[in-house]
């Protein structure tokens, strides 16, 4: 048992008005433990889950393959909409991949205390998020057998990629990315996976662990390296989450499409991306929280932060709505004034233009009141409503504008079939299905930060 | 539409050729064809595996006799639509016929092919021909038809001199067919020749037909007479008009009356939208008017019409025309009644243009002028028939409501239909004989000004068959007719006089493709009745009714095309509707209705009821709904079967093109119609621009700046020594879409099918846009005169700085040093960044492998120098790099430079009115490279810096200044 003075003095710890970082009353060991126990859960909540989440992910396999086997027909893109659902997903997934990163790299680079019990779990979000997003913009391909010709690679047919298009360089920000994130991610869960292989019984588990756990023995050494290796692969990963939807922002803006020529598209795509994703935390950790009990391990003071960067973003993303606006209207260009003044608010999808606006502007506003930054079912709400509004805001971006472009003549309306709604579907049993496998493997609270932060703060004490 | 029955079924490889597909030999086994391969190659046996017919057949004039594989030749022939020839050039491959121009020696083509003979060469290759004579349900052969047809048999089933053989005809022209009914008379004296065809060309009793001479017309003025897009010589007639547009002296002026809303409508100056039933009083009014103008006596001073604003219209262009007179032309359409023609002829001499603009030709159509051949309607009423031969024409189908056809054909015993398929007539017969597909058979034809040409087939018939000639020659006593033989003896004898000898003249007629001489002289005046019988009173438009005007289609005719998928892809021309026909509504009849395009109207008259979708088409005269003939077809022809709605089912006799006081109700139903244009209006953009004759194209914008343009980024490199490029002159362009199908056929561009027009999936390289250029709002467009409505072809603009071109990730459109922008096909991995990229939206995507289904005879049209694309792969206008190419190969191998006109694509070379014009911008003399510098020429969104290849010249409006005020064009709209 923790003496109860050190007890009390984490409950007091830092300023923050009563609301703790950390309001464990357990040990080291305690939390351990309670921290590993989710582990092997067998929970029926959690079957209930996966056989749902595995059927939309079957839903999934079958409907990638029916689309390889029968072509880009089958979803409902047309000339003049070349993209519709598969770019708006892929955009939406890599958006959503991004506060996992923006969460672990730069709140340590900025010495955050609030990331050590969210960041394992942002994580791992950022890393399945990104299956799903590069499972799109390959599936999309009218050949996607040949996707790999975007690579630079010395090819027999000595020819490479076209370096002045966006797209080559997407894969290169996309894959770096996720490779980055995955060695971050994988590292962060190096001492963990040592403490399951020490603390879990089973033979057989404790061989994986051990196997995956690198030989890690948590010596002195070890662990300065670790923190250097950590440290810089955070300063690799920061930059990172700003330059990948940065460049694939480009995808749009080096195009001279009305809605998508715009140069504030880089810094307004990385905030609609950190927008979604810390929506997404939302939406994943409030219920994780509550199943698993670790409202002290996990506290308001977490869901506290979350929503005062929503809040934030969304009024970065509000200031870049109103540019884009202002610089259509500004440019005195028929065009760029036809597609933001008059299509958008008036034109077939301006119920989707209306619905950006409320859900992505008006939602996070809640959150100026204290009141409903504590309130659970708000925050989780608020987090379905972003996400929604963030997908609605990508489909307005590329439908919305490709279905009038210049020349009214070729001006056609998009509907999608049932197969882009059930890959849009089964893309979330997928993002679904691993997010309950990692709960069950995986340790989802990094338990060595947040034991090391329990010592700070008890340290701290005045 | 690929999905006629395959051979393969029952999965196994298809067959190299189907069943019923004549084979060039027996079964080869792989190793027999490697063998025969390296044998054929070896002798060189060209004719080896051609599918060339067995008889002498010549190519065009200029090119060598012998055969190098693999490059095409051209043969003259001829294709006939009721009953009128347009001579044609077509290309083949191996002898296998590809694709069909027209013969620039012809004088109802000029050059110029129109839609239907463009997509006649896939009617050859329809897999749902009708494969084998058939007997009632049993399968026959030509031997039976012979005996059943034997003299002796006739001669016992319907009496010594024929009393019970009766012939049904397609009207014809040609002197063989004529010459051979002649013996079939001779032999069965009494028996009936009868002609039916519901949009022939009409006949007024004196058999006189008006050969207008458009080149020298300053003032044109049509009574609702499509002359510039439909009929038996509107090529001809599009190119002089053309040609008199675009002279120097500044253009004519052309005036259109018109119910429907057609190319010619949208092509005139002035337009006025009537109904059908009030264009006799127009007509007459018009002819007071001109009276009046010219201070003829005895004459009313002004024409006087119900409403003002119509008066005021009439009055002022009939100044015009007599301010004209002798220089202008008035035209009627060859469906409106007796009085308007008489009318129309009673103007052009009163405006003395007899003899300078206007000139009259003795129809070449059998039965013009003789009352001795019959109608369908007589046949109908005949009794005791006992033969009955259908050569040609589907009766069954597009007969008159009234007349009942299958009544006829239930009664008469011996039924033989002769056609290309299975039709709803076949099927009502008790025999149907497979007919040759022209391009198949020997045979003659006449122009509508009288010029006979030959028939030459390109290939062996592909299924087998018989042409009316040898049934009619069976007839007439021959026991074993062969069409060759038939047409050899025919001329042998009316060639009989020229000096060089009867196998000069044949070989000379063949590869010309018109035989010299041969045209009627033409009359300088016609007689025209002391008195016009007076204009019937126009109908009342009574509450809740509509007056319904029955057209041919622009695409399918009058049903003959409805299984050709190119035809059924191509927009039509004012609706852009496909796949389908609706009934054309004006705006405020659609409001009065209160219908959308799309919702089902059930339209009623004399007790028959025609259940069509709607579609709002302005310019479209109030009161008014337009059918197209043609559809809801439900013969054996799969393509054609269910597509749109037999029109034809409202007309009775009296009332074959217009009939008022139908009743009209909404069904309630609401059908999504494939089009493939739904915006119309310009938003407040230029892609369109019309200008005052003289006027140069503003170099402004709205505002008075000067056009704002991109600055280039990169320097260009410099070119190889021809530059292509292209000029598309509005001013010439009626949108008839011959250009869209001739792009079609030269580049294997695949159909995708109603489903894929209205996904916004159609493949099209080349398609028309079509703008209201002066209606800023849809209340300007639904004005009762109609919108200024122009055509633009829009197709791959071969930017200079191609906005496709740097977004493609794997460099699968790049630019050629000559300045196509180029699509390589096998590089592309379909990631339609570059179709998103093109602000003229002109890039098409395989979205699905749509040649997975293509049958094995209709894999014979494709063009080999043109790769058929997989799936997957964008894939858009070349600027038929194909032709470049080989013209430059063939420049090389003949040791020279090439000119800058001399090579030309395959919608310039099919453009009756010569709108566009392809060519090296380098080089003395280039066309293209002069029409770039006109005052007229304009790049569409040139403010992007995208410096197309393609340039455009503005539309004119050359408005009469006294009517200039009821529409000035718009050049600046505001922005919507």
């Amino acid at each position: 048992m923790t003496p109860p003075a050190e007890a009390a003095a984490v409950r007091a710890a830092p300023p923050e008005r009563g609301w703790p970082v950390l309001r464990t009353t357990a040990g080291d060991a305690e939390l351990t433990d309670r921290l590993l126990a989710p582990i092997g859960t067998t929970a029926r909540w959690w079957w209930i889950l996966f056989a749902l989440s595995g059927a939309l992910t079957l839903l999934y396999v079958a409907l990638i393959g029916y689309t390889v086997a029968r072509g880009i027909g089958t979803w409902g893109n047309d000339i003049p909409v070349a993209w519709a659902f598969g770019i708006i997903n892929f955009v939406w997934w890599i958006g959503i991949g991004h506060a996992g990163t923006f969460i672990s790299a730069f709140l340590l680079l900025l010495n955050q205390k609030w990331r050590a019990s969210v960041n394992r779990l942002a994580e791992a979000m950022t890393i399945f998020a990104l299956v799903n997003a590069g499972i799109f913009p390959i599936l999309h391909l009218g050949r996607p057998w040949f996707a790999y010709w975007l690579v630079p690679y010395p090819s027999a047919l000595g020819v490479w990629p076209n370096f002045l298009s966006s797209l080559p360089w997407d894969v290169a920000a996309v894959t770096t990315y996720f490779t980055v994130s995955l060695v971050f991610w994988y590292l962060g869960l190096v001492p963990d996976l040592a403490t399951a292989r020490d603390r879990l019984s089973g033979t057989w588990r404790r061989r994986v662990y051990g196997i995956l756990a690198l030989g890690w023995r948590g010596t002195a050494t070890e662990w300065r390296r670790y923190h250097v290796a950590y440290g810089l692969l955070a300063g690799l990963a920061a930059p990172l989450v700003v330059s990948v939807h940065s460049v694939v922002s480009l995808d749009f803006a080096i195009a001279q499409l009305p809605g998508w020529h715009s140069t504030i598209f880089p810094p307004y795509f990385v905030v609609g991306a950190i927008y979604s994703g810390l929506a997404m935390v939302l939406v994943l950790v409030i219920p994780v929280r509550h199943v698993f009990g670790l409202q002290d391990v996990i506290t308001e003071r977490h869901l506290q932060c979350t929503a005062k960067l929503l809040l934030a973003m969304g009024l970065m993303l509000a200031y870049s709505y109103g540019v884009e606006q202002f610089s259509a209207w500004y440019s005195g260009d028929v065009y760029e004034r036809y597609a933001f003044l008059a299509a958008r608010p008036r034109g077939p999808y301006a119920w989707a233009f209306w619905a950006t606006l409320a859900l992505n502007l008006v939602t996070p506003q809640l959150f100026w009141w204290e009141r409903w930054r504590r309130s659970l079912p708000a925050l989780f709400t608020a987090g379905v409503l972003v996400l929604v509004g963030m997908w609605l805001e990508r489909f307005l971006i590329i439908v919305a504008s490709l279905n009038r472009d210049f020349l009214p003549s070729s001006w056609h309306l998009y509907a999608p079939t049932w197969v882009d709604l059930g890959i849009l579907a089964g893309s979330l049993g997928l993002f679904a299905l691993l997010i309950l496998l990692f709960l069950r493997f995986v340790p989802l609270v990094a338990l060595s930060e947040v034991k090391q932060l329990r010592h700070e703060l008890a340290r701290e004490r005045p | 539409m690929s999905d006629e029955q395959r051979a393969t079924s029952d999965g196994r490889r298809p067959a190299e050729f189907p069943p019923g597909v004549a084979r060039p030999g027996p079964v080869l086994s792989r190793r027999d064809f490697v063998r025969l391969l390296g044998a054929s190659a070896a002798l060189a046996g060209v004719y080896g595996c051609s599918r060339r017919p067995d008889e002498l057949i010549l190519p065009y004039v200029h090119q060598p006799p012998e055969l190098t594989p693999g490059v095409p030749q051209y043969y003259a022939t001829a294709m006939t639509l009721d009953g009128l020839a347009t001579g044609l050039l077509v290309e083949s491959h191996d002898g296998r016929p590809t694709k069909v121009e027209g013969n620039p020696d012809h004088p109802a083509s000029l050059g110029a092919a129109g839609v239907h003979e463009q997509a006649s060469v896939l009617q050859l290759y329809d897999p749902h021909r009708s494969r084998h004579v058939r007997h009632g349900a049993q399968q026959a052969d030509w031997d039976a038809v012979a005996r059943l047809l034997a003299p002796v048999a006739l001669g016992q089933r319907v009496g010594a001199r024929g009393e019970g053989l009766r012939l049904l005809l397609e009207p014809t022209a040609s002197p063989l067919t004529v010459a051979l009914l002649a013996r079939v008379r001779e032999r069965w004296p009494a028996a009936g020749v009868h002609v039916h065809a519901p949009f022939a060309a009409p006949d007024d009793g004196d058999a006189l037909l008006p050969l207008p001479d458009l080149t020298r017309a300053d003032v044109v003025l049509a009574l609702d007479a499509d002359f510039l897009a439909s009929g038996p010589f509107h090529l001809r007639w599009a190119h002089d008009w053309a040609v008199r547009r675009g002279a120097g002296g500044g253009p004519s002026r052309l005036y259109v009356v018109e119910s429907g809303f057609t190319p010619t409508g949208a092509t005139a100056d002035h337009r006025l939208a009537v109904r059908p039933g009030e264009l006799e009083t127009v007509a007459a009014a018009l002819l007071a008017g001109v009276r009046a103008a010219r201070g003829v006596t005895s004459a009313p001073t002004a024409p006087t019409t119900a409403d003002e604003a119509t008066t005021a219209w009439l009055r002022a262009a009939a100044r015009d025309l007599a301010a004209a007179a002798g220089r202008c032309v008035v035209v009627a359409g060859p469906r409106q009644s007796a009085t308007v023609r008489l009318l129309a002829r009673a103007l052009n001499a009163e405006l003395g243009n007899e003899g300078r603009t206007m000139w009259y030709v003795r129809s070449p159509l059998l039965g013009a002028g003789d009352a001795s051949v019959g109608s369908l309607a007589d046949l109908a009423a005949a009794r005791d028939v006992d033969t009955l031969l259908v050569l040609g024409g589907n009766p069954v189908y597009d007969a008159p409501a009234d007349v009942d056809v299958a009544g006829l054909l239930r009664r008469v015993p011996n039924t033989v239909h002769l056609g290309l398929y299975e039709d709803e007539t076949a099927r009502a017969c008790a025999w149907h004989v497979p007919a040759l597909h022209y391009l198949e058979r020997w045979g003659d034809a006449r122009a509508y000004d009288g010029t006979a040409s030959l028939v030459q087939p390109l290939v062996a018939p592909l299924f087998g068959g018989h042409c009316a000639d040898e049934l009619l020659a069976l007839v007439a006593g021959e026991a074993t007719p062969r069409a060759h033989d038939l047409l050899q003896t025919h001329w042998r004898g009316r060639a009989g006089d020229r000096a060089s000898g009867f196998d000069a003249f044949w070989r000379e007629a063949l590869r010309r493709g018109v035989i010299a001489d041969s045209a009627a002289p033409r009359a300088a005046s016609a007689p025209v009745p002391a008195v016009v019988p007076p204009p019937a009173a126009p109908p009342r438009a009574a509450a809740g009714t509509l007056e319904v005007v029955l057209a041919p289609c622009p695409k399918v005719h009058d049903g003959r095309f409805a299984d050709n998928a190119w035809l059924q892809e191509l927009p039509e021309p004012m609706t852009t509707l496909t796949w389908g026909n609706a009934a054309q509504l004006s705006p405020a009849t659609a409001a009065r209705l209160g219908v959308e395009s799309g919702d089902e109207l059930a339209l009623g008259a004399g007790g028959r009821t025609v259940r069509v979708p709607a579609i709002v088409v302005p310019g479209v005269a109030d009161g008014v709904a337009v059918l197209h003939a043609g559809y809801g077809r439900d013969g054996a022809e799969e393509t054609a079967r269910g597509v749109g709605v037999r029109a034809q089912g409202l007309f009775p006799r009296a009332a074959r093109y217009a009939l008022a006081g139908v009743t009209v109700a909404r069904t309630g139903a609401h059908h999504e119609l494939a089009l493939t244009q739904p915006h119309w209006r310009l938003h407040g953009r230029e892609p369109v621009r019309v200008v005052a004759p003289g006027q140069p194209v503003a170099r402004e914008d709205a505002a008075g700046g000067t056009r704002r343009r991109a600055l280039p980024l990169y320097e260009r490199q410099p070119g190889a020594p021809h530059q292509w490029a292209m000029t598309i002159d509005l001013d010439r362009c009626t949108g008839c879409g011959a250009c869209m199908v001739a792009c079609q056929a030269e580049n294997n561009v695949p159909v995708v099918g109603p489903e894929g027009v209205r996904d916004g999936r159609e493949m099209h390289w080349l398609r028309i846009d079509r703008y209201y250029a002066d209606a800023a709002t849809d209340a300007a467009a639904a004005a009762p005169a109609g919108p200024l409505s122009v055509a633009q072809p829009m197709l791959c603009q071969h930017c200079e700085d191609a906005p496709c071109e740097y977004v493609c990730p794997v460099e699968a459109t790049v630019h050629s040093s000559d300045g196509l922008n180029e699509m390589v096909y096998n590089r592309c991995v379909g990631t339609r960044f570059c179709s998103n990229n093109c602000p003229y939206k002109v890039r098409r995507f395989n979205w699905f492998d749509y040649n997975r289904d293509l049958g094995d005879v209709e894999a014979l049209q494709r063009n080999p120098d043109v790769t058929v694309r997989e799936r997957g792969v964008m894939e858009k206008c070349t600027f038929c790099v194909q032709r470049i190419r080989e013209a430059e190969i063939r420049a090389s191998v003949e040791g020279r430079t090439l000119g800058p006109n001399e090579v030309t694509t395959a919608c310039a070379q099919a453009c009756p009115t010569r709108a566009i014009v392809f060519g090296s911008l380098t080089g003395a003399g280039s066309e293209v490279a002069r029409l770039r510098e006109d005052p007229r020429a304009y790049a569409v969104l040139d403010e992007l810096g995208t410096e197309p290849r393609v340039r455009y010249l503005a539309r004119v409006r050359n408005a009469n200044p006294a009517l200039a005020a009821s529409r000035a064009p718009s050049a600046s709209e505001a922005a919507t």
